[in-house]
């Protein structure tokens, strides 16, 4: 598991790669955690090279969404492959995160 | 360094070098670093050891009446394996150091002494001996900490149903492997009015013991749940609403829960994010039941879940599953799949749920083959038997 970051068109586009699971979820949010600055406005999660996620790593994508909410920070997620949307589908959490397709459409999204 | 002061114990037939000791690490001594015990050979070294069993380190000579050096070492290493010892030998004594490095001494000078090198080597190895009773410490608590997740495994084990209706309509038959000693999934056969039987199945966020104090509260709530109300939506509506109440930990759990009819053979069930269950019918065609889009518990309050309807028909099986049995990995890193578990179903021996299960833990295993599991494995089956 890997997370990057960048800054694109006053968004910050937080890139995760490879597998996040029980064993590695306390660095992913600790990685996302760090990856947030002060005065950041809207965030994107691209998920186009996030290849698997449990329910440890579903549940630190809960706890940083309720984080940006209470700071208004803007977000949304992006590029799922098809299993990962599923797991996003069957717990439900496609309704509580908004995904879109692109990185471009979650940016047009935020506005 | 956490302990003031280090207590040594210098053995040397010398009687010299006791004023010289005392007078060359006197600042050591006044600043409460040290404080030295002296034995003029490995007996009396030994009655030393007894008396006091503060002394955290040993400096010896080699060369001694009644005992040498080399003996007391032995004889060290089994009163007590955690006092460190230095040896002092004739220079260039390389086959007596060899002997005594053999049998655990720590480290070793040479004579004359070099103060400087002996408060130097009386540093490391004290530094050393600090290290190591820190691990021998944390190994303790870990231990400890091990037994008490084996009873926590035994109490959550304890919950679990062991018993199941064996009915001439119908039959039920579950188990989990948890991953670590304690796991988050759990599932239930509750009794209900009418006949009727109450089938769940749920899989907490993440592991061990956190997972596991919300798998106990979740199960609770849904008993209670489950007993007051007939509906399976309002079962899922009110555990959801209880768990959402001071869930600073945004942990959640995926939860199906079902109500069977053995008089129609009909499960009504409503779905909080979790896994759909496989149907095998007797053409051994398989089949999932449909989502109903519910959102996992604990996540938000004030969720409505939405119902379903499917009818068992006779012959049919229907198994329940955490993603621990689909998500089972290879040493390859695959996963066994929806395709591999569908196999496993059909190939299974028999219908008894029993057999179905014992099919699904097999079929994992071989799978799996010597990967670690990293997930808790859970299943249940049940059977509407033919006529």
């Amino acid at each position: 598991m890997q997370v990057t970051t960048e800054n694109k068109n006053g968004s910050l586009v937080i890139v995760t790669e490879g597998r996040v699971d029980g064993s590695n979820a306390p660095e992913f949010q600790e990685a996302l955690k760090d990856a947030i600055k002060e005065g950041e406005q809207k965030v994107i999660l691209d998920f186009e090279r996030l290849s698997y996620i449990s329910s440890a790593g579903l549940r630190v994508i809960l706890m940083f969404a309720k984080q940006l909410r209470r700071e208004n920070i803007a977000f949304s997620a992006c590029s799922l492959i098809a299993s990962v949307k599923d797991i996003f589908a069957i717990s439900g959490f496609d309704k509580i995160i908004p995904i879109h397709e692109s990185q471009k459409e979650a940016m047009a999204a935020l506005g | 360094m956490n302990k003031n002061p280090y207590k040594i114990l210098v053995v040397d037939d010398e009687p010299d070098l006791q004023p010289l000791m005392l007078q060359r690490m006197r600042r050591s001594i006044r600043a409460g670093k040290y404080v030295f015990v002296f034995a003029g050979n490995g007996v009396e070294a030994l009655e030393r050891l007894r008396e006091q069993q503060d002394i955290d380190m040993v400096v010896s000579d080699i060369n001694m009446p009644q005992m040498d050096g080399l003996t007391l070492l032995d004889q060290i290493a089994q009163l007590d394996p955690n006092i460190r010892s230095v040896i002092v030998s004739a220079y260039g004594d390389m086959k007596n150091i060899r002997t005594a490095m053999n049998r655990g001494a720590f480290d070793f000078i040479t004579k004359p002494i070099d103060f400087d090198d002996l408060r130097i080597t009386i540093d490391r190895t004290l530094k050393h001996m600090a290290r190591w009773r820190e691990a021998l410490t944390s190994r303790d608590q870990l231990v400890t900490l091990q037994h008490e997740l084996d009873i926590a495994r035994k109490m959550q084990r304890a919950i679990l149903p062991t018993e199941f209706p064996n009915k001439p309509g119908y039959r039920i038959f579950g188990d989990m492997e948890p991953a670590r000693n304690v796991g988050g999934d759990f599932f239930d056969v509750i009794p209900l009015e009418h006949g009727r039987v109450g089938l769940a199945i749920a899989d907490v966020s993440d592991k061990g013991v956190p997972a596991a104090l919300f798998m106990m509260s979740s199960r609770t709530l849904l008993k209670g749940a489950a007993i007051g109300s007939s509906e399976p939506g309002d079962a899922l509506r009110e555990v959801n609403d209880m768990l959402c109440e001071k869930n600073e930990s945004m942990m959640f759990v995926t939860l199906l829960y079902g109500i069977y009819d053995p008089a129609s053979g009909k499960l009504t069930y409503a779905n909080a994010g979790h896994n759909s269950p496989i149907v095998v019918h007797p053409d051994k065609s398989c089949d999932m039941l449909p989502l109903t889009d519910g959102i996992a518990i604990g996540v938000m309050p004030d969720l409505e879940y939405r119902q379903k309807t499917i009818t068992l028909s006779p012959g049919d099986t229907l198994t329940f599953y955490t993603d621990g049995v689909t998500e089972a990995m290879n040493q390859n890193e695959e996963v066994l799949g929806e395709e591999r578990l569908f196999e496993i179903l059909k190939g299974a021996s028999s219908k008894e749920p029993e057999e179905i299960t014992r099919a699904i833990f097999e079929g994992i295993k071989t799978f799996v083959g010597d990967a670690p599991q990293s997930d808790d494995i859970t299943c249940m089956t049940i059977y509407r038997a033919e006529n």
